[in-house]
Formats: C-alpha cells, sequence, structure tokens
C-alpha cells in the first residue's frame, strides 16, 4: 500500500479559544485519536497504512456513540483481531466513560470478520485480552509513540 | 387512449363535483405523463363549463387554471392559442368566475410560445371588461402580474398598443391602496417611463395616479410578514415621478406644495425628490420655478429646527445648482448659473456681515453648498464673498466669519490661489487667538496651505521676517515653521486633537528627524494631552541607532519621571516609563547631570527606586497585582523598549542579579504578609521564576517551592497560570526537592484540570504529563487516582482540553505496564 502523506494539524479557529463555546466531538478528533497508532509488523502508522480513514470514523455526540471501520492490510491478515484491539483500547483510554465504542473490521475486507467484529464487541473478551500480558505488551507498543498527538 | 380519458373523467368529476382540490395536482401530474392533452382536458371539463351554475363553472375553470399554473411551459402554441381565446371569452362571465379565469391568464402569460398578438387581445380584453379596482387584491396583484409579465416578454407588442396601453394601466391602478400592489404598480409605471413607452395625452393623468401618493405615508401593521416598509414605498415612487422631464411641470409644484406641509417627513421627501429630479432635468424645466424653489429652500434652512430638513435642504440646492451649472449658453441667452446665484447672493450675502449672528450660519451653509456643486459656481461665489469677508476679519475678528472662510477653502484649493496671502495672515492671527474653533479652523487651513507645492513666499512674510528673496526658503522651512505654529497652539484638548495627526504623519515621513524630534519633545513637554503620541515616539526612538541628541533632553527625562510616578492613566504611566527607559538607556555610560541619572548598570537608581516602590506597592489591595506585573515588565524581554532589538543595552546576567538581589525580600515580605495580600508576592515571584535561566531555576527551587506550591492553591487564576508554566518545565527533569513534594503537586494540579479557566486547565493538565515522568516507584501510587481523576477533563467543553487530557490520561496508563516506557 502506498504511503500516506502527514496531514497537516487541525486548523485551529478563533471559536476554539474561546471559553464559552462548547467544541463537539467530531469524526476528525475521533480520526485524531486513532491516526497514529502503530501497526504491530511495520513501522508504520494505521493511517500510513490506509488501515484507519477518517471517512470510516463516525461519532455521535449527543447519543454518545462511536463507531470506527478499519481495514486490515490483507483480507487474512493475522494481526486483524490486535489492531482492532489497540483502536479499542487507544479509544477506551482517549473518551469519557459515556460513549459505546463500536470496533469492526471494514465488510467484506477480511475472511474472518464476523469471528474478529465478535470479540471486539464482546466487554468481557476485551477485558479479559487485556490481563494477558503479552497481549497487553503488543497492544502498548502499538500505542507507545503516538502517547502525545501532534 | 382509452385509459387517459377514463382517468381524465374520473379526476374531473371528482374535482368539480366531489370538490376534492387534490385532484388538480394529480390533473397536472396525469398531464405532465402525457396521460392526455390539455385541449382533452378542456373538453372533459366542457359539460360542466357550460353549467348554468356559476359555481359549477367557476369550479371548472378553478382545474384548468391550476392545472395550467404547473403545466404552462409544456404547451404548444396551437394549446396556448385556443386557451386564449376561451379565456379571454370567460372574462365576460359571472363575477364569481373572474378569480380563476385571471389565474389562468397570468399562467398563460408565463408561455414562451405565446402567439403573436396575443398580448395585445389579452390586454384588451382585460382592459375592457374588467374592472380592476372592483377586485379583490389577490386578484389585483394578478392583473398587475400579467402586466408586468408581458411587459417583459411582449415589449414591442405592447408599444404598439400605443398610448391606450398607458391609459388602461392608469384606470386599473386608480385608488389602489394596498402597498403590496402599490410597489407593483410602481414599478410598472417606471417600467413605462422608463421602457419609452408612448405617455401620448395621458401624461399628465399618469402623473396623478401616481403622485395622489406623495409624499407616502405608511405605518406597517407590526409582523408584517411581507416586510415592505416606508423607505421601499418612497424610493419605488420617487423613481416615478423623478423619471422624466416631462412630469417637470406637475412636479415642480407639487414639490412647492408639500414643503409648506407641518410634517417633517413630508418636507424630507420633497427635499430628496427635488435632488434626484434635479440629476435627470435640464435648466429649461426648472427655469420657471426658481425663485419659488429657492424661497423655499431658503425658509426651510433659515428656519429649520431638524438637522435632516437642515442637510436635505442644502443637498437640494447643491443639486439644483449643479443642474444649471450642466447648462449650455446660447450666445443670445443670459447666464443663467449667474443669474441664480445672483438671487441666492442677494438673500445671503449681507447677513454675513451683520452683527445679529442669528442668521450668519444658514447663510453660509446655503453659499457653501452653492459653491461646492461645480467649479463655475464656486468661483462666482468665492470672488464675491472672500473680498467681503477678509476685510470682515480685519475689522473685526469674529469666529463664525474664519470659520467660513476656512470651509470654503477647504473644499476648493484652487479658490485659495486668489487670496492666499490675505488667507495666510489671517490665519496666523487666528492661531493666535483663544477660541479653540477658531484655532481649529486655522489649522485645517494652515494644513493645506503647508502641503501646497510650490512656492509660498507669503508665509514669511506673515512671519514677520525681513524682506529676504523668497526663493531661498525651501520647502523644509516652511514645513518647520507650520510645525512650529502649530506646537506653539497644541494646549487644548480639542486643538490637540487636530494637531497631533498631522504632526505624526511628518515624523513618520521624515528623514531627517532630529529637528521634529525637537518640535515634538518641545510639545509633549508640559501637554499631558499628547500621551496618544509616546507610543510613537518610543516607536522611532527605538529604532533610531546609537545616540539621540535630544535637546532639553533633562527636562524631559524629568517630566516623564514625573508622569509615570504620578499619573493615574495607566495608559500614559506605562508609554512614559517606557519612553524613559529607552531614553534613559541610550544615554552613554558615564553622562550624567541629574543625581537620577545614573546608568552604569541596570542597577540604576531609578531602576532601584522603581522596584522598591514596586515592592512596596505589592501588599497593597489595589495595586498589588499591577505591581507584581510590573516585575514582569522589568523581567522580560520588553518587545519595544529595553530589548537588543533596540539597540539597548543589555548587560549580561540581569536578571539572576535581580532575582538574588530580590527573592529574599520576597520571601520575605510573603511571610509576612497577611493572608489576603499574600497573592501579590505569589504573582511576583512567579513572574520572576519563569523569565529565569533554567540553571538558575534548579538551584533556587528549593527555597522557592513552599511558595510555588502555595501559590497553585492561591485562587488567582493569572497566579495559577504563571506558577503552572515555571512548574511545567522543571517537572520535565526534575530535582530530588521536588519529589519529596509529590503528594501537593499532585493534589494541587490534579484540582486546577476542573478551573473555569480553559488557559489553568490546559496547563495543569501538562504539569500532571510531566510528573509521569517522575521516577516510576515514586509515582505509581498515584497512577489509580491519576486515572481515574483525569476521565474528567477528557469530556471537557473544549477540544484543547480534552487533547491535552488524553496525552495525559495515556501517558499515566502506559506507566507500570508490560510495552510501557
Amino acid at each position: 500500500s502506498s504511503l500516506k502523506q502527514q496531514n497537516c494539524e487541525r486548523l485551529q479557529t478563533a471559536k476554539d479559544e474561546d471559553e464559552d463555546v462548547a467544541d463537539p466531538i467530531d469524526d476528525r478528533e475521533i480520526f485524531d485519536l486513532i491516526r497514529s497508532i502503530n501497526d504491530p509488523e511495520h513501522p508504520l502508522s494505521l493511517e500510513e497504512l490506509n488501515v484507519v480513514e477518517q471517512v470510516r470514523v463516525r461519532v455521535d455526540d449527543q447519543e454518545n456513540t462511536v463507531g470506527v471501520e478499519f481495514t486490515p492490510t490483507i483480507p487474512h491478515c493475522s494481526m486483524a483481531t490486535l489492531i482492532g484491539l489497540s483502536i479499542k483500547v487507544k479509544l477506551l483510554r482517549s473518551l469519557p466513560e459515556r460513549f459505546k465504542i463500536d470496533v469492526h473490521i471494514t465488510p467484506g475486507m477480511h475472511t474472518s470478520e464476523d469471528a474478529v467484529n465478535k470479540q471486539l464487541a464482546d466487554k468481557e473478551r476485551v477485558a479479559a485480552a487485556l490481563e494477558n500480558s503479552q497481549l497487553l505488551e503488543v497492544v502498548n507498543q502499538c500505542l507507545i509513540s503516538n502517547a502525545r498527538t501532534s | 387512449m382509452a385509459a387517459g380519458s377514463a382517468l381524465l373523467v374520473g379526476l374531473v368529476e371528482e374535482f368539480v363535483s366531489g370538490q376534492q382540490d387534490s385532484k388538480a395536482a394529480d390533473t397536472a401530474t396525469g398531464l405532465k405523463a402525457g396521460q392526455f392533452t390539455i385541449l382533452q382536458l378542456v373538453e372533459a371539463l366542457g359539460l360542466h363549463l357550460a353549467s348554468s351554475q356559476p359555481q359549477t363553472r367557476a369550479r371548472g375553470v378553478q382545474l384548468l387554471s391550476n392545472v395550467l399554473q404547473q403545466c404552462h411551459g409544456d404547451l404548444t402554441e396551437r394549446e396556448v392559442d385556443v386557451l386564449l381565446a376561451f379565456y379571454e371569452n370567460r372574462l365576460k362571465d359571472h363575477y364569481v368566475i373572474t378569480p380563476h379565469v385571471l389565474k389562468g391568464m397570468n399562467a398563460l402569460t408565463k408561455c414562451s410560445v405565446l402567439p403573436p398578438g396575443s398580448a395585445v387581445s389579452i390586454l384588451k380584453s382585460l382592459f375592457q371588461d374588467v374592472h380592476v379596482q372592483s377586485l379583490m387584491l389577490v386578484e389585483r396583484s394578478c392583473v398587475y402580474n400579467i402586466l408586468t409579465q408581458l411587459m417583459e416578454s411582449r415589449e414591442s407588442e405592447l408599444k404598439g398598443l400605443g398610448a391606450d396601453f398607458v391609459f388602461g394601466f392608469v384606470q386599473s391602478v386608480d385608488g389602489e391602496r394596498d402597498p403590496r400592489n402599490l410597489l407593483l404598480a410602481f414599478q410598472i409605471a417606471r417600467k413605462i417611463i422608463h421602457g419609452g413607452y408612448d405617455l401620448g395625452k395621458f401624461t399628465e393623468e399618469l402623473f396623478e395616479v401616481t403622485s395622489c401618493y406623495f409624499p407616502i405615508d405608511f405605518s406597517p401593521p407590526p409582523n408584517d410578514p411581507h416586510g415592505i416598509t416606508q423607505e421601499e414605498l418612497i424610493l419605488a415612487l420617487r423613481a416615478v415621478l423623478t423619471g422624466t422631464p416631462r412630469f417637470a411641470e406637475f412636479l415642480l409644484p407639487l414639490i412647492i406644495e408639500k414643503l409648506d406641509s407641518d410634517v417633517q417627513s413630508a418636507k424630507v421627501d420633497s427635499l430628496q425628490t427635488l435632488t434626484a429630479c434635479a440629476s435627470v432635468y435640464e435648466h429649461k424645466e426648472l427655469a420657471e420655478f426658481l425663485p419659488g424653489l429657492w424661497a423655499s429652500l431658503r425658509r426651510e434652512v433659515f428656519q429649520t429646527a431638524s438637522e435632516r430638513v437642515e442637510s436635505a435642504g442644502l443637498a437640494a440646492l447643491g443639486a439644483l445648482t449643479a443642474c444649471i451649472s450642466r447648462s449650455v449658453l446660447n450666445s443670445d441667452s443670459e447666464d443663467y448659473l449667474n443669474v441664480f446665484l445672483d438671487l441666492v447672493l442677494k438673500d445671503c450675502q449681507h447677513h454675513l456681515c451683520e452683527p445679529d449672528l442669528k442668521l450668519v450660519w444658514p447663510s453660509a451653509k446655503l453659499l457653501q453648498a452653492t459653491s461646492t456643486a461645480s467649479y463655475r459656481a464656486s468661483h462666482r461665489v468665492a470672488a464675491a464673498i472672500m473680498p467681503s469677508l477678509i476685510e470682515q476679519y480685519n475689522s473685526r475678528t469674529q469666529v463664525s466669519h474664519t470659520s467660513q472662510l476656512g470651509k470654503s477653502s477647504e473644499e476648493d484649493e484652487s479658490v485659495l490661489l486668489d487670496f492666499r496671502q490675505s488667507l495666510c495672515s489671517i490665519v496666523f492671527s487666528a492661531l493666535s487667538e483663544n477660541s479653540a474653533g477658531l484655532q481649529i479652523t486655522s489649522l485645517r487651513v494652515l494644513t493645506a496651505l503647508s502641503q501646497q507645492t510650490g512656492e509660498t513666499p507669503d508665509l514669511s512674510m506673515a512671519q514677520g521676517d525681513s524682506a529676504t528673496p523668497s526663493q531661498k526658503h525651501s520647502q523644509q522651512a516652511v514645513r518647520q515653521r507650520c510645525l512650529t505654529a502649530l506646537a506653539a497652539v497644541s494646549s487644548q484638548p480639542s486643538v490637540v486633537q487636530e494637531s497631533t495627526p498631522v504632526l505624526l504623519q511628518v515624523l513618520t515621513t521624515s528623514h531627517t528627524g532630529m529637528c521634529h524630534y525637537h518640535t515634538l519633545f518641545c510639545l509633549c513637554i508640559g501637554r499631558p494631552f499628547l500621551n496618544m503620541s509616546y507610543p510613537v515616539i518610543i516607536d522611532r526612538l527605538t529604532v533610531c541607532p546609537g545616540q539621540v541628541e535630544v535637546p532639553q533632553m533633562d527636562r524631559l527625562l524629568l517630566e516623564l519621571e514625573e508622569l509615570s510616578c504620578t499619573c493615574d492613566h495607566p495608559f500614559s504611566y506605562t508609554s512614559a516609563a517606557k519612553c524613559y527607559a529607552g531614553l534613559v538607556n541610550k544615554r552613554p555610560a558615564g553622562e550624567c547631570s541629574s543625581p537620577v541619572l545614573d546608568l552604569s548598570l541596570v542597577n540604576c537608581a531609578w531602576l532601584s527606586s522603581l522596584t522598591d516602590k514596586l515592592f512596596s506597592l505589592l501588599s497593597d489591595s489595589e495595586l498589588g497585582s499591577l505591581a507584581a506585573d510590573g516585575f514582569s515588565l522589568l523581567m522580560s524581554d520588553s518587545p519595544d523598549v529595553l530589548n537588543r532589538g533596540c539597540n539597548a543595552d543589555v548587560r549580561i546576567m540581569y536578571r539572576q542579579r535581580f532575582f538574588t538581589e530580590n527573592s529574599a525580600k520576597l520571601v520575605q515580605g510573603f511571610n509576612s504578609a497577611a493572608q489576603e495580600k499574600k497573592s501579590g508576592y505569589l504573582k511576583a515571584l512567579s513572574h520572576i521564576v519563569n523569565y529565569l535561566p533554567r540553571q538558575v531555576q534548579l538551584t533556587e527551587l528549593p527555597a522557592l517551592l513552599p511558595l510555588l506550591l502555595e501559590a497553585l492553591s492561591c485562587p488567582d487564576q493569572a497566579v495559577q497560570l504563571s506558577t503552572l508554566s515555571c512548574l511545567q518545565p522543571v517537572l520535565m527533569d526534575p530535582p530530588s526537592a521536588l519529589i519529596t513534594q509529590l503528594e501537593a503537586l499532585v493534589g494541587r494540579t490534579l484540582t486546577l484540570t476542573t478551573s473555569p479557566a480553559m488557559k489553568v486547565r490546559i496547563a495543569s493538565l501538562r504539569c500532571i504529563h510531566a510528573l509521569s515522568r517522575f521516577p516510576e516507584h515514586e509515582i505509581m501510587p498515584f497512577r489509580a487516582r491519576v486515572l481515574r481523576a483525569l476521565a474528567v477533563p477528557l469530556d471537557d467543553l473544549k477540544r484543547m482540553v480534552r487533547s491535552e487530557a488524553v496525552v495525559a490520561r495515556n501517558e499515566w496508563f502506559l506507566l507500570g505496564s508490560p510495552g510501557g516506557r
């Protein structure tokens, strides 16, 4: 897949600095949270690999829902679950509790998408996964270098 | 098509007999879909259209018209032809059918395939068979819309109708009362006039039917959904009335009549209408009415109680003058402009010379209005009045005269040429008068004079110089003299307002600045109103390299010091202080002419006395905060004055010296101050620490830490912000002293993440992020608490805060976690 040029930072407007104006959480904000997550195998970010794209991010601030579709690099990608987990964990750590977070594979882009999606949607299974220190280690490493969102 | 006709019959039945209005839309759809044609529809309606019941016939026509409104774009020429014949015929039918007939005709007139000749026949039947003013509002609008549409698409055909068209229109509109319809009618009338339609012998009728609404008096009802304003109607009507010179003979008497009214808005409307038509008419239209118009205008300006009326009157006079000025002279006719101006001058001139000032101003204004209207007029008026005015001034000083002079000379500089010498002498003597108004006007004239290129030998003569050859005086010298005069005069606020911009402009554009500095400083001394100019002075000072040779420097410095210490106005004393600092800094070291100016190091007496003063103020409840900010100013790289970029003499390590000399004092002051006064000290301290170089911060921090932590709990947001921003870099590489204070640090910064100020929330979150760098075993105990607390700012109102919280929280998550740092 082709390398994506690093998008420029979100432009700040006067409203952003106005104390009295509330900034709703929008798709761009969610995308900024996940775009620089590392791929577990390649030295590139999920955005650079086109695994995540802003158009596949949907947030509804009023309804407290977030939906992220991600596209594994190849249909048999064995890392699909791990990638999905990293995205989910990043969002869990970065979003207020009120949000229901739905992370799933872009339909038709993976052979075991149903199974993966089911895992990612299951709260207990996610919690259990994160108690596995080896798994947690890999996830943390995916998240580590983007702990500072530029 | 059998299916089509069955459908059609059904729809017709349901609409007409079944009274189902929705079937009209279905019929239109069916027509568009090609299930039947329009003529088939007419046929299907046949029975109903021939009914003896008017209501039934009406219903039939209504269906047809509704469908036409939807489908008029799809019709063929033949169909339109047939339909038009039908509709024209139906205009003669029962009045209950007429509304629907009109609607249908309206739709048909929108067809692009309207056959030739039909426009004329439509209008003929309309004018013949319909009495428009007996119709309801909507139907009347319909008629006007038909007219408008036909005028747009079939102009040449309508013109072929000749004057009958105008007559028909006049009859339709006569008596209209509704504002929406009136707007339509005025627009049609305007089109008739401007579109070149033949008015024939109905010019007066057309004028009458529209002018009866003049002047418009309309109060829209509250919550009017149509939003028509009186202004709209006035303007629309005015466009009609002033549209052609053929109306002049009727309009001008009307204007004169309405000018007599007691109602102010009527007066204003008349005057504005007069102004408008003067731009369209020529002298011949105005000629016979000029005396009457002048009498009314004069009366309005002389007796006016309203500024609106006065200015409208003056504008009208100007427009009239301009109109007459445009007229072309015949060899054997008299000069109309001169005739008119003679009239004006005869009535106004003598007032200017009267001791009784009551009519001077109005006369002056009238004269000014005429003289500004055209070049010829200005010359004529100036030539007539200047000599007498000048003579007046020389014999009897009066404010108003000079103002009048000033006014006229403002307008047209060429007029000045003839009178320059006398003007100059007047102006210079006026400058020494006491009246501010006089001085201002003189200044304006003077400015105009001094900006003119070319020789001005007269000025030097007015100065009382000996008779040196005028050619020797350069532009520069002239300017200099004017400036000096300006400076000398600027002792009153109103005058200063005028002179300062001129002076500043001179300063900023001059190249050899020195003589101007002199002037400007002389200006500033003793004149507190000129504080506004300090920023410019500072600006010039700071970019001027090396030494500034300023005469009377000492006196200036004393004044500045006085000003900065005693003046109440913060901008003034700040500017004065900065100016002072800039000047003082540029003095060569060692040069001192007064005990105040010792400038070997920043440690100069002035600076330390200032510092002492600031210290003493820190505990003052009102000034404490400001005094603390003063420390910020001292320590920071003041961008405009004490800056290397401004050629200032920045001694090394001055900040450290300042700190070491004063921090003990600060700490002491803080400890001994009462609780509520502590914030001033905290603020000053945080400023000082903030600007310290890193190394110094590290070594000094242990002593200051309690104070800084105290500062974090201070309710003053500025203190919080200042402390947080100076803490944060230190936290990134924390000295051991800080680590012992972790509990306090964590606790207090977490509290600040919910501050009402966005900047404080962001700064505290950054500190918490920085805290995550502390040795892991020290901060692990805090992890759970921090993660919990940081969940709150994740949902902050502001995105900028949220993103800081995300960064911090994620960093804390990685702490002590496999794969983490």
